[in-house]
Formats: C-alpha cells, sequence, structure tokens
C-alpha cells in the first residue's frame, strides 16, 4: 500500500515536472496543407492538426496560450482556435490578406498586416469592432514592445520599418533599413528589434529609444526570421538551409547553423534554452540548442510549414 | 463596385501579359506555392550528376532554339537566355551548386505568364543514388501564382499554378531520363 503510495506520488511528480518544465507546445501554420499543427515540444510529436482554410500562414498566442490566432491570407479571415482541444473558438473577416499576426499584452486588441491592401488592422476581440490604417506597400511581419506601446510593421516594398502607435492608432515614425523587410522580432527588455532584409541578405539592429539602425549584419541568403535565446540572435536563411547566429550583445558572428529545405519560422522557447525552426520545403520542425547549436531533435510537420510569427507557448 | 473589382482584375491581367518579362523577385502574392516530383534514371548518379550539372547545356523538353550563356558558371553569377522556337525567351540564373548534395538550384529571372501562370519560379534539383547504376534525380520548384493580388481570376489561381508547374517538370524530368538513357552512338 505504502509502495503503491509511493509510486503514485513519484508519478505524479514525474507528471507534473515533465509538463511544466518541458512542455512547450507549438502552434505551426502549414500553408499548403492548410492546417494548424499542434505538436508537444517535449516529446516533438504532433499532438492535434486542425483543418484551417485559406493558406494559413501567420501565428501568434495569447499570453496565457490559451488562444491562437492563425491567418488566412487567401482567405481573407483570421481564426481563432482554442489551444488544448484545437476547437475553432472563431473566424473573423478580413477585407484583404491577413499576414502577420501579433497579441497585445492585455489580450484584449490583434493588429494583422493585411499583405494585399496595405493595411494594418486592428482588432477589438471583446467588440469585434476593426479599424484600417494605411501602412504601406506590403505589410508582413510586424512585433510589439513588451509594454505594448510601441508597434513596428515591416513595409516589405517600401524597405521601411513603420512604428506605430498602438493606442492612437497612428504612425509616429518611419526607418528605411534594407531591401525587403520581412520578419520582425524585439528583445524582452523592449530595447532593440531585429529586421530581416530578404533581399539584401542582412539583419538590421534597431535602437528602439532612438529609431536608429545600430548595426546590418550580413547574412546567407534569403533571411525570413528571427528568434532570440540565451544572449544570441538566431536568423532563418530561406535560400541557404541555414541559420546564422550572433553574439546578442556585442552583435558578433557565433556560427552558421546548417537545418533542413527553406526554413522560414523562428521562435525561441519559453526557457530561451532551444530554437525551434519550421522549413517550409522539408516540412519539418527542428529544434536547434541555443547553447551548444546541436540538432537535439527533428518531427515531420504538414505540408508547407510556415510558422510566421510567435508560435511557441507553455503547455497548459 | 463589383464592376471595378471585376475591370480592375482584367486591367491587371491585360498588364500581365502585355508588359514584358519583368525583373527578379516581381510583385507576387501572400502564399508560396511548391511541386516535388522525382524520376528514376538508369545510370549511375556521376553520370546523371554530369548532365544535371552543366547549367550551360541544359537538357529541356522545351522548344529551344539557341543559348546564351554568362556570368563564369559560378552560384549567383551564372545566367543562361533560353530562346525559344516560337519567339519568346527565358532568362535563369544558377542559384546554389552543392557537389555534395548533388544538387543545383536555378531561379527564372523572367516571369512570363503566358509560358507559365507562375512567377517567381525556383527549382532546387537533386539527386540520390539508388545503388551502381540508378539514381533518382528530384525536383523540387516553389513559385506564387500568375496573379500577384488578392482573388485572382479563374486563369491564374493557384490551382492553375500547380497544375502548370507540375506538368512542366515531368516533362523536364522525362526529357532528362530519356537523354541520358539513350543508347551510344545515338
Amino acid at each position: 500500500m505504502i509502495r503503491q503510495t509511493l509510486c503514485s506520488v513519484i508519478f505524479l511528480f514525474i507528471l507534473f515536472f515533465s509538463n511544466s518544465i518541458l512542455a512547450d507546445e507549438a502552434f505551426i501554420t502549414a500553408q499548403n496543407g492548410q492546417s494548424l499543427d499542434i505538436i508537444d515540444l517535449a516529446s516533438m510529436t504532433k499532438r492535434l492538426s486542425v483543418p484551417i482554410a485559406g493558406k494559413p500562414a501567420g501565428v501568434a498566442l495569447s499570453k496565457d496560450g490559451r488562444r491562437v490566432f492563425v491567418t488566412s491570407p487567401e482567405g481573407h479571415f483570421i481564426t481563432i482556435v482554442e489551444s488544448k482541444a484545437g476547437g475553432i473558438e472563431k473566424k473573423i473577416p478580413i477585407n484583404g490578406g491577413p499576414l502577420g499576426v501579433v497579441v497585445s499584452p492585455s489580450g484584449e486588441r490583434l493588429y494583422v498586416t493585411d499583405f494585399y491592401d496595405d493595411m494594418l488592422v486592428e482588432i477589438d476581440l471583446n467588440t469585434q469592432k476593426q479599424r484600417y490604417l494605411p501602412i504601406g506597400s506590403k505589410p508582413a511581419g510586424l512585433a510589439l514592445t513588451p509594454d505594448g506601446q510601441t508597434l513596428l510593421v515591416a513595409a516589405r516594398d517600401d524597405n521601411q520599418i513603420i512604428f506605430v502607435d498602438p493606442q492612437r492608432f497612428r504612425k509616429i515614425d518611419q526607418l528605411v533599413v534594407g531591401r525587403h523587410p520581412y520578419g520582425v522580432t524585439i528583445d524582452a527588455a523592449g530595447q532593440r528589434a531585429y529586421v530581416a532584409n530578404v533581399e539584401s541578405d542582412t539583419v538590421s539592429v534597431i535602437n528602439l529609444a532612438s529609431r536608429q539602425v545600430i548595426a546590418q549584419l550580413k547574412v546567407e541568403s534569403h533571411p525570413y526570421g528571427i528568434a532570440l535565446a540565451s544572449g544570441r540572435i538566431f536568423v532563418s536563411n530561406q535560400h541557404s538551409e541555414s541559420l546564422s547566429v550572433f553574439d546578442a550583445k556585442d552583435l558578433t558572428p557565433v556560427a552558421t547553423v546548417k537545418v533542413g529545405d527553406y526554413p522560414e519560422g523562428i521562435c525561441a522557447s519559453i526557457d530561451g534554452a532551444i530554437v525551434y525552426v519550421a522549413n517550409w520545403f522539408s516540412n519539418e520542425l527542428w529544434a536547434i540548442d541555443a547553447v551548444t547549436l546541436k540538432v537535439r531533435a527533428k518531427t515531420a510537420t504538414s505540408d508547407g510549414p510556415r510558422a510566421f510569427g510567435l508560435f511557441v507557448a507553455p503547455a497548459l | 463596385m463589383m464592376m471595378h473589382a471585376t475591370f480592375f482584375k482584367k486591367l491587371v491581367v491585360a498588364v500581365l501579359l502585355l508588359s514584358p518579362p519583368c525583373a527578379v523577385y516581381a510583385a507576387h502574392g501572400a502564399s508560396p506555392l511548391k511541386v516535388v516530383e522525382e524520376i528514376k534514371v538508369d545510370a549511375p548518379l556521376e553520370k546523371v550528376w554530369s548532365v544535371v550539372d552543366d547549367f550551360a547545356h541544359p537538357i529541356s523538353a522545351l522548344s529551344i532554339e539557341r543559348i546564351e550563356i554568362s556570368g563564369n558558371n559560378a552560384p549567383d553569377q551564372a545566367e543562361r537566355r533560353l530562346f525559344l522556337k516560337d519567339g519568346l525567351m527565358i532568362t535563369e540564373m544558377l542559384t546554389k551548386r552543392d557537389g555534395e548534395r548533388f544538387m543545383i538550384g536555378v531561379h527564372r529571372k523572367t516571369d512570363n505568364i503566358q509560358l507559365l501562370p507562375a512567377v517567381n519560379y525556383t527549382s532546387l534539383i537533386t539527386l540520390r543514388s539508388l545503388d551502381q547504376d540508378h539514381t533518382v534525380v528530384e525536383w523540387k520548384a516553389r513559385f506564387y501564382r500568375g496573379y500577384p493580388n488578392n482573388n485572382p481570376p479563374p486563369e491564374l489561381n493557384d490551382d492553375v499554378a500547380v497544375m502548370a508547374v507540375k506538368k512542366l517538370i515531368i516533362g523536364e524530368l522525362a526529357a532528362l531520363k530519356k537523354h541520358i538513357e539513350k543508347p551510344v552512338g545515338q
């Protein structure tokens, strides 16, 4: 009896810690396969695949990890998915082609780039009201500072980053970066932003206080997204099947890591120990150790994983 | 409003059809498409690689009349201009050559939806040895539909682009197999 109880306690202990420490989950939009894959990252296995029409591309998660927001540029809607069971909570129609998406820290508002109509869209999730702001040519990636006070949008075909005041929903500044900026990532301190310039094979480092480009990092061919983990900058290079890695403090190159074909969406684990990258052509999610830079695991995804956005959340 | 949208779409299609082939990385939609096809060639890997790797002398099912070459046969420099019998011209750039993976990458710089209802078309061709005498050629293509904006007309939508690229690649792989396997002296 005592032995059984002890075993149960140990079992529960292991279960508790394996869940709380290791089990982040990834929410991977498969644009060609038209689904959202929910992947348990402790075991690197697909837990669920939720069918989503309209070539899903962008993804964002509420802070508590309970809701997933997915853009469908060809379906002209956003899907809200309940992350645990994968149930579809709501479909929100958008005028044009929703691509990038972020959630406000309060979880009450969504900001979405409309790639086809050159708009920034704000959606109030309580009232369902939408506001549209002309933002520049082919808006793609976007990122919010942790305090939710500043929004950065990559206007791809204008080669610019647009600074937006989300409260007033107004442009406050613009900054020329490289050719065809796409993915945008802001650090946890809200001090710097990193922008992948697809056609100039560079990453622009922006000081958010001065709104200036303080460095242009040379990466490999066609950078797409950026993740920050363990004091390092990880950049996915679509045409080079690689990640360029830099020291985040002094911006010096650390290494180049070979990954799968056409790496696109990239995101750090919650604890920053691992970087996950979706390989669009080879249909895989790879886990790279952020310190040793070794490949820890790979898993198959649905067709054409794009995972454009912050796609990792703690498991519930 | 609907009239306007339809008119606008027709106008865009007309411009796309009439305009000369455009420069590198032209306007494209938000959703990249892919096609993957492969074929088994009855020849050793080295022999297949010597043909596939010869960027200046492409084996193709297209009716090529003559070819102009520039740029040293080096990735991101080498270009070939394929002049077709019907007067159309295709410019392609060598984007990648990986002798360890037996892979080359080719990007079509000239989008022409009369020729192919897809834009920003890039191929990755990879060889895999089956045994001493057999090689698999895998052809992967990434591209976008021919219509770069929202709500494409039916003749320039994603499905049309995928079908056209699939047909193109199957033809190219068959031509390659035929060329390599033909008996000596023919």
